[in-house]
């Protein structure tokens, strides 16, 4: 069952819909209230990095089902500046961009996989797994 | 045949330590052992390959018995020497030709304990399974005690799994049951270290944010110890050493005391 | 498609109820609006009602945050209600603890609390 669906962002409005898909694709798959709350957060942490920082981007969303599990996996890629220092984005608290600094951090402990792959002045690929309990 | 599982019976019942023989019924014993020496045989007579539906209901009743994989190993072991055994003495076999036979009595057994430890393994895990969720169910109630005050008592080891069931049992009680405090109590939890203090920090963070408050009760002299030595800060919630000094903080919380009553 | 977030006033508090999904627009004319609207009125309360949103991420998580420490420089308390258990949830996880935030479980708790509060 290979079903992918995937937003391009490029303005706020696409973080919207991009969530909109993500709650929608969770609550098909069967996951519960705080699951698709943890999903939809997530899959918000994940565009709006691609909107702040890359400026455009997108969101791709596929169902998954492996050894008997079903899961759901989020693609967020961009073709921005990539990531300078790996370490001090994915820890609380830092920030670039006046927020809170909980995006990335955050979204690894939201998700049950959570996988970055970056180079500078080419772009960012981060894909991030969450399994039906 | 009848000659075999007797021997095999007698056998096993010497074998120490497995208490199956001793404490149930001859009948239950006589039944097993005949299902038993069906299954071994059953390769042979049919066809070449093992009953599969005989098997897992072999295996789940010896699950259910809690024979251990030794004891099953054994039980296979016997089985087939008592076989090799009798043949020998009814002459079927001659010694002369006793390479042959062996080559044959392998192809049979090892096939046969394959499947057998195999069916046992699958249905053991089953097992284990069914108990954790038996105990994910038991495990996190929050237990509505009085208008406004619910106790949620927690038992045995917090892991990562648990502790995230036990914060959506413990939010989604309180939203139901307009708990205004909750009383965590962990005189059942054997063990606090920083990891299952992190997850008590968040599971009372999680309660305030969604308007009401987490008091932790239940604090042993241990607990108390391990939690200063590990240098766990907890200084934001209320504690209290027993449930019935946290219950009575609750009371004060609410705006309420017990009195005692005059006896009528 | 930029919709405002009604602020209704009742005695000296301010009553906030958030209906839907907040975009960052909304949650941005939100909070200007909230502090305009406080100080025409130099209400002392505000409530924000949560109940039916089912997630925050870490954005609309600063907005109010926001909202609150610059309430409460206007010398108003705010009280936040309804909060969803999911949404708590995600919310710690992301590391999110909204310290200092006085919370209910709904409006009518929130609004005694307040008028405790305000009492004092």
């Amino acid at each position: 069952m290979d079903y992918r669906s995937s937003v391009e962002i490029y303005t706020e409005w696409d973080i919207v819909a991009a969530r909109q898909l993500g709650r929608n694709e969770a609550r098909k798959i069967g996951f519960g209230t705080v699951d698709q709350a943890r999903i939809t957060t997530a899959i918000s942490e994940l565009a709006r990095n691609i909107y702040l920082y890359a400026g455009k981007g997108k969101i791709e969303i596929e169902r998954l089902y492996e050894n008997g599990v079903f899961g759901i996996l989020i693609i967020a890629s961009d073709q921005g500046p990539g990531i300078a220092d790996m370490r001090k984005v994915m820890s609380d608290g830092f920030t670039t961009s006046g927020g809170l600094g909980a995006g990335m951090p955050g979204v690894r402990r939201l998700m049950d996989e959570f996988n970055v792959e970056s180079e500078l002045n080419v772009g960012t690929t981060i894909t991030a797994v969450k399994w039906l309990r | 045949m009848d000659e075999i599982i007797d021997q095999w019976q007698e056998q096993m019942q010497e074998e120490k330590g497995e208490l199956f023989f001793q404490y149930m019924s001859s009948e239950v014993v006589d039944k097993t052992s005949r299902q038993f020496a069906e299954l071994m045989t059953s390769n042979l007579l049919e066809s070449e390959t093992i009953n599969e539906e005989k098997l897992t209901d072999f295996a789940e009743k010896v699950v259910r018995f809690s024979w251990s994989i030794k004891f099953v190993n054994k039980a296979i072991d016997r089985f087939g020497q008592i076989a090799f055994n009798i043949l020998i003495e009814e002459k079927v076999i001659h010694t002369s030709e006793i390479k042959a036979y062996m080559d044959i009595y392998f192809e049979w057994i090892n096939p046969l304990r394959d499947s057998i430890v195999e069916a046992y393994s699958i249905e053991w895990e089953r097992t284990v399974n069914l108990q954790k969720i038996a105990l994910q169910e038991l495990s996190a109630s929050l237990i509505p005690v009085f208008e406004k005050i619910s106790v949620m008592p927690l038992v045995g080891t917090i892991d990562t799994e648990r502790a995230k069931l036990i914060m959506e049992n413990l939010l989604e009680g309180v939203v139901k049951q307009r708990s205004e405090v909750v009383l965590l109590d962990i005189t059942g939890v054997p063990v606090v270290d920083t990891m299952v203090a992190h997850h008590i920090i968040q599971a009372a963070d999680a309660v305030r944010l969604i308007g009401a408050k987490c008091m932790l009760v239940g604090i042993r002299p241990e607990i108390a110890q391990t939690i200063v030595t590990l240098g766990i800060d907890l200084n934001d919630f209320t504690t209290t050493s027993t449930l019935q000094r946290g219950m009575q903080e609750a009371l004060k919380l609410t705006n309420r005391k017990i009195v005692e009553g005059e006896s009528l | 498609m930029n919709m405002r977030i009604p602020i209704l006033k009742l005695g000296e508090t301010l009553i906030v109820s958030i209906q839907w999904e907040l975009d960052d627009q909304t949650a941005i004319q939100f909070q200007e609006d909230l502090l305009n609207k406080m100080h025409a009125t130099t209400a002392r309360g505000v409530l924000i009602d949560l109940t039916p949103i089912d997630f925050i991420d870490s954005f609309i998580a600063k907005v109010l945050g926001d909202v609150i420490n610059m309430s409460r420089l206007m010398g108003a308390k705010v009280v936040i209600t309804g909060i969803q258990p999911a949404v708590a949830i995600t919310l710690i996880e992301l590391g999110i603890r909204l310290e200092n935030v006085m919370t209910a479980l709904d409006l009518e708790n929130g609004l005694d609390k307040l008028h405790k509060e305000l009492e004092d």
